[in-house]
């Protein structure tokens, strides 16, 4: 038998919560894949082939070649078009001894008389929310190909075994599983590093002052500090190496893994995760851009990342010093001209919301010489250069997005890195959306590079056109 | 304009028409204040963030401020038409126990009436 785990699904609630692609978002503190490899284990399912998405990286740094659960792990791609039902018919040869497909966001919800023993029994069934496929299981190819073409399977489904199926919805079933952890279904799943009586759960290196106070039912994780008369309880899961500064209270709420939590605060019915403060109820979110009040409290760059963005703010000061002289001749000349001015119209900004970028603006229509020029040699962007000094934009990246005009199109982008430079100054017929898809799909140094050089030359060819 | 100024029944209604932030702060506190100069005798605000979608620190702190010195003159001042971002910032904050917030302006009014 193989089980088939889709992590290619899309899930556009999880994109609210940060970086963490919804396989790895926790759940009592451990991803929800963790529980996907751990049944399959329990299964007795050497064989795992994993489907991989967008954020392929991360998945892969997790599961690795899958001897933490004593698994064989093989990974593939999905084509983007291919549903979950169309890649199973694609890899028939592989379930030719039964198949057990997980996809999509969902958890296995052990009830009380759940057994793992029961997996035995387990007969052919089929599982689907809003028209996705969650759950298959089958032991022969002719089961499979059944369930496959849309047969249910066995009407009791999961529900032999008593597990729930329960489809990860929205922030708000995101939240209402962890709350129903918390309120004592996690004994189900793990052990924790120290558990009293009342449901808590407190994992290794915990610093909690004699002045704080922690009420039940809590999850607490590992290495997590807390300051003093702070305020822990009831319903509350705080994940690994958080920090909680003194005087807050955190009451039903969920705070993710690597996050700061300011001081005298009041986290109730909300999720945090690094700057983002989520509210369950309706999805919004908040992020927040003072690091005293939440923040990530690991760096969110990885090593090639930073080397990237370290290359890229040298380049940007070099670029910045080169067009000041030319910028301080050439711009005074337009403005005399009235030919063209700057203005500073709103953008959507990652980190706070919004932001007021320099945008040289066009006010009558006819040929300068001098603007051409401050145009061929991208002078223009000299303001927007500075702003990547100050680590406001990205030398390249996707079209920075307006506010209220891209305000659509910006819920389409699971990641937004606004750019001084993008695919769209030497291709002008290209679509916005695709791009800044593509954009973040193939970010690289060698990526920003290249889009660097066209700019600059497509720029100066297509100038006093 | 980050915000415009109205009186109504002797009480200063103030629409803040972008989100408050640290780049909008300090036109928003030279446009009050310019306002409150050109009319001492209004002693009660509304402050209406129908408009205002995000809100950081920086505004939070300015409204805290603008609250100290209207009721460090004998005044008061109440929040209308709180969005949900905005709103979220209030209570995490623990903000919403400073300020007494309705959700509309006339709801305002009405407690001043």
């Amino acid at each position: 038998m193989i089980a088939v785990l889709n992590t290619a699904s899309a899930c556009a609630w999880a994109g609210e919560l940060g970086q963490t692609p919804w396989p790895l978002l926790p759940v009592a503190n451990r991803p929800l894949l963790d529980y996907w490899l751990e049944t399959c284990a329990d299964m007795g399912v050497r064989s795992i082939h994993v489907v991989l998405g967008d954020q392929s990286k991360h998945i892969e740094d997790f599961i690795g070649d899958g001897a933490r659960w004593n698994v064989e792990v093989q990974y593939a791609f999905a084509r983007p078009s291919e549903g979950p039902l169309g890649y199973l018919r694609s890899i028939t040869r592989l379930w030719q001894d039964g198949l057990f497909y997980l996809g999509g966001p969902f958890f296995m919800r052990r009830r009380k008389a759940f057994k793992s023993t029961g997996v035995q029994h387990l007969e052919a069934c089929r599982h689907e929310a809003d028209g996705e496929v969650l759950f298959l299981f089958g032991r022969t190819a002719d089961e499979i190909n059944t369930l496959v073409d849309g047969d249910p399977g066995s009407t009791r489904g999961l529900e032999q075994l008593h597990i729930h199926a329960f489809p990860l919805t929205s922030v708000g079933a995101y939240f209402d599983l962890n709350m129903k952890m918390v309120l004592g279904e996690f004994i189900r799943y793990s052990v924790a590093g120290f558990s009293t009586g009342d449901r808590s759960s407190i994992g290794y290196n915990v610093n909690t002052p004699p002045a704080s106070h922690l009420q039940a039912p809590i999850i607490i994780g590992n290495d997590c500090r807390f300051g003093s008369m702070t305020s822990v309880g009831p319903n509350a899961i705080v994940g690994n190496h958080v920090i909680v500064d003194s005087y807050t209270e955190l009451v039903n709420c969920l705070v993710l893994p690597d996050t700061y939590i300011g001081r005298n605060l009041e986290i109730r019915n909300k999720i945090i995760s690094g700057n983002r403060v989520v509210s369950p109820d309706d999805g919004t979110m908040v992020q927040i851009d003072d690091s005293w009040v939440v923040a990530q409290n690991r760096p969110a760059m990885r090593t090639e990342d930073f080397v990237r963005y370290c290359i890229l703010w040298f380049v940007s000061l070099g670029m910045a010093i080169l067009q000041l002289v030319p910028f301080l001749v050439l711009y005074p000349l337009v403005r005399l001209s009235r030919i063209a001015k700057y203005e500073r119209p709103l953008f959507h900004d990652p980190r706070t919301g919004y932001i007021a970028l320099p945008v040289l603006r066009k006010l009558v229509n006819r040929k300068s010489a001098v603007f051409s020029l401050l145009k061929a040699l991208s002078l223009d962007r000299l303001p927007l250069l500075l702003l990547v000094l100050e680590g406001r934009l990205f030398l390249c990246g996707q079209p920075p997005m307006r506010h209220p005009e891209d305000d659509e199109l910006i819920k389409q982008l699971p990641h937004y890195y606004p750019g001084v430079f993008c695919y769209q100054d030497y291709n002008k017929d290209s679509d916005r959306l695709v791009d800044a898809l593509w954009y973040a799909h193939s970010r690289s140094l060698f990526e920003d590079v290249k889009i660097l050089i066209k700019a600059f030359v497509s720029r100066f060819l297509r100038a006093g056109r | 304009m980050v915000v415009s100024c109205s009186k109504v029944k002797g009480v200063g209604i103030v629409l803040v028409g972008a989100p408050l932030t640290a780049a909008t702060v300090d036109s928003f506190r030279e446009q009050l204040l310019n306002w409150q100069e050109a009319e001492p005798g209004i002693r009660n605000y509304i402050i209406s963030l129908e408009k205002v979608d995000f809100m950081d620190s920086a505004g939070l702190g300015t409204l805290i401020a603008v609250l100290k010195r209207v009721t460090e003159r004998g005044g008061d001042m109440k929040i209308a038409c709180l969005q949900k971002k905005p709103r979220m910032v209030f209570e995490i904050t623990r903000a919403y126990k400073v300020f007494e917030i309705y959700d509309s302006v006339e709801d305002a009014l009405r407690v001043f009436a």
